[in-house]
């Protein structure tokens, strides 16, 4: 499934609520499917936000891919190169103001299973994979 | 899913000068400015102390964890302190992750609220 979404967190939040709808479709667990529709809330309103700077006029793609044994999400922006798998997480008990990639960050990191980043022709390429099977074989 | 907030001075403990803040639905990217406004003109006034009733409450992003913080914040300055009662599984998990907000309470209901509120209420009243 391949979303088409304006710069803006209203479009964000209708992303996440097609991934909740499509997931459910497809039988993933409740609890996988709060923890998908948090970590694409994060990246999305990041590329918005920091990225595209809630320029409405500015596009970007969600794909979703659900097979048997897992979720990928890939978000794809043309905002500046930026690579969140590597800015810092906010330290703990921090009393400052908002840094962009903070607390937003460590809650994907928490919430998927992998989070890779790549620049492909002047296009930000994040993906998120999330495994739907267990060790035990059991979702 | 839209935010619904819910405004309630002084129904908590006894005569505290708290306020309630009840969210229903979703606290995100989209609707946390909503309750950016709405605090506005309560922490404009005297409150020293606000209850974040989350019972209803479906989920929460960091976008919804920094309104708290900030609001947190401007309480702490006046002495006060910002509350969370009846968090569902899914909203303790995000508090849990991000430990980031010292200062907060968090209770499991709002009588184990009412018991601290009222203890305080004491404790201020017998250091006057």
């Amino acid at each position: 499934m391949k979303l088409e979404l304006h710069a803006t967190p209203e479009e964000v939040m209708r992303a996440v609520e097609t991934l909740r709808q499509f997931a459910q479709e497809k039988g993933v667990p409740e609890k996988t499917i709060s923890g998908l529709a948090l970590a694409l809330e994060e990246c999305g309103s990041n590329i918005v936000n920091h990225g595209l700077r809630r320029d409405a006029r500015q596009t970007f793609q969600v794909i979703i891919e659900i097979t048997g044994d897992s979720v990928v999400i890939e978000l794809r922006d043309h905002g500046p190169e930026f690579d969140p798998t590597v800015a810092p997480g906010r330290k703990p008990q921090a009393e400052e103001a908002d840094l962009p990639g903070g607390w937003g960050i460590q809650l994907v990191r928490r919430c998927v299973d992998e989070i890779r980043y790549r620049r492909e022709a002047g296009v930000n390429v994040l993906r998120l994979n999330k495994r739907l099977v267990s060790a035990a074989g059991k979702r | 899913m839209p935010l619904e907030i819910q405004i309630q001075k002084n129904i908590v403990g006894q005569g505290n000068g708290a306020v309630t803040i009840k969210l229903t639905g979703s606290l995100d990217t989209a609707t946390a400015p909503e309750l950016e406004r709405e605090l506005v003109p309560v922490l404009g006034g005297p409150v020293k102390d606000i209850v974040f009733d989350l019972a209803s409450l479906k989920f929460i992003s960091s976008a919804g964890l920094r309104v708290f913080s900030s609001a947190r914040k401007a309480l702490k300055e006046r002495g006060g302190q910002a509350s969370f009662v009846n968090l569902q599984p899914q909203i303790q998990e995000v508090f849990e992750i991000i430990k980031s907000l010292p200062g907060v309470a968090v209770f499991k209901d709002v009588a184990e609220l009412d018991g601290y509120l009222a203890a305080r209420q004491r404790s201020y009243t017998e250091n006057k």
